[in-house]
């Protein structure tokens, strides 16, 4: 259960932990020299993942991870829960698709505002999602 | 698994799967049948240790400070015996459990930092330790799996009591949490027909229906027209809190009073028009001064 010394880890159980994942987030990519903009799009997909867990799987965790390369450096975020999964991906990834009455942007709007964006779920097991924000050099 | 500890998990144990917790910790039936055959000498010489443990602990100024006279000292030196019997010889059961829990809970009220517990441990532990070896010395194969056995019982127990310190924590910032939000939001009115409702804290959907009717509460009896909603103290807007919010909006819409808001970051708001997040929502003054400006406009149309 050891991580390289820049991953950072969260637990995400209460709305607290969505805050505090999502400050965790802003700081790393103030550090590494993103844009403000960038930032606030780093902590945004951070609490959208991280709500998601709250709301719908009860508890899990983010991971933070630095993503060093010649032109150009990285966040990845992975947001790991073992709740009850997604049945349906597609659905879940299209705009306006809520099981939570809410407004269903949240997996849509995330994959918009990162790079790389990467989901696994299978019912009963949880999902994994992970997401990759570049900044140029 | 021994019998001690199978008959404890047929009880069923909470929300503590203790079978699980025992396989951690690698505590298997011989460990428990070893250090029963340790109760016996614990107990000849529990009090001997306890008495030196004492003397280590007074001698310290923040320890000492645990203790008020003489008679509470020698209370707790009466309960510390039981503790450390119960160590070797008490079934690890839902019972024992719950006990360890309730002493440690004590401790993490009365200021006992882990430092502290874990140190008194430890002296505790050593010093039986090499009475265990002097005792057994014609064994002492033997003496060293007791004692090891000892250590794995110990360690479970200390991480019986450290889970309420953190426990103990979790809840505290709840109560806080559920305090805040439950503390209701302030409705100001600026003029007639205009309310100023600042926002803190998280919004998760309890807190927002709250919110929702207070501000129709506000609108009615205000009469009012226009609402700034500022969220300068809102710590995470994101598609759900911007969910929230527009709920509450439509519900004052319908009310007869239209709103703005305010307190949202530009960078925040973009990154919710990138999000998708669209509408009246993001009808956003950055701040107050512009949101009130641009409620009074809308009075005036
Ligand atoms: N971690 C998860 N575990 C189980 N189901 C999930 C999880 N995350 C998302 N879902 C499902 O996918 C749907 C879409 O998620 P998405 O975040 O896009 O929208 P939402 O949470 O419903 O609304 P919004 O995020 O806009 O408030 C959810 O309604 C839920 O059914
Ligand atoms: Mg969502």
């Amino acid at each position: 259960m050891q991580h390289p010394p820049d991953v950072l880890v969260q637990a995400i159980r209460y709305d607290t932990d969505v805050i505090s994942a999502r400050q965790l987030g802003r700081k790393r990519a103030e550090e590494l020299g993103f844009s403000r903009p960038d930032q606030a799009l780093v902590a945004t997909a951070i609490s959208e993942l991280a709500r998601n867990i709250v709301v719908y799987a009860d508890q899990g965790e983010i991971e933070l991870a630095t993503i060093h390369q010649p032109d150009r450096v990285g966040i990845k975020i992975t947001a790991k829960d073992r709740g009850p999964g997604i049945a349906d991906l597609e659905s879940a990834l299209a705009d306006g698709f809520s099981t939570g009455n809410s407004l269903g942007l949240g997996l849509p709007g995330t994959r918009r505002i990162v790079d790389e964006f990467d989901i696994t779920s299978s019912p009963g097991l949880g999902v994994i999602v992970t997401v990759v924000k570049w900044s140029r050099r | 698994m021994s019998e001690l500890i199978s008959s404890s998990i047929a009880e069923g144990s909470g929300n503590l799967d203790l079978e699980k917790i025992f396989r951690w910790f690698d505590l298997t039936e011989e460990d428990r049948a070893c250090t029963v055959e340790l109760g016996e000498l614990t107990d000849d010489v529990g009090e001997h240790i306890i008495e030196a443990f004492y003397a280590h602990l007074l001698n310290d100024e923040t320890a000492a400070r645990h203790f008020r006279d003489d008679a509470h000292i020698a209370q707790v030196k009466r309960g510390q015996m039981r503790y450390f019997r119960e160590l070797v010889s008490a079934d690890l059961n839902d019972a024992y459990v719950a006990d360890r829990r309730r002493i440690g809970s004590i401790h993490e009220r009365t200021g006992v930092t882990p430092t502290l517990y874990i140190g008194s441990y430890a002296y505790y532990l050593n010093r039986l330790a090499h009475v265990v070896l002097e005792r057994m010395d014609e064994d002492p194969h033997k003496a060293f799996h007791l004692v090891m056995s000892l250590f794995k019982i110990a360690h479970f127990d200390m991480s019986l009591a450290l889970e309420t310190y953190v426990d103990a924590r979790e809840e505290a910032i709840q109560a806080r949490e559920r305090e805040l939000s439950e503390l209701p939001t302030p409705v100001l009115q600026l003029r007639p027909g205009l309310l100023l409702i600042p926002v803190v804290g998280t919004l998760d959907s309890h807190r927002a229906r709250a919110l929702t009717v207070q501000l129709l509460e506000g609108i009615q009896e205000h009469r009012a027209s226009a609402v700034v909603l500022d969220i300068t103290g809102v710590a995470a807007v994101d598609s759900a809190v911007a969910n929230h919010l527009i709920q509450t909006m439509a519900a004052a819409r319908l009310m007869g009073a239209l709103s703005v808001l305010t307190g949202l970051s530009a960078e925040v708001a973009q990154s919710l028009v990138k999000v998708g997040v669209t509408g009246e929502a993001l009808n956003t003054a950055g701040d107050l001064q512009r949101g009130i400006e641009m409620a009074e406009q809308l009075l005036k149309d």
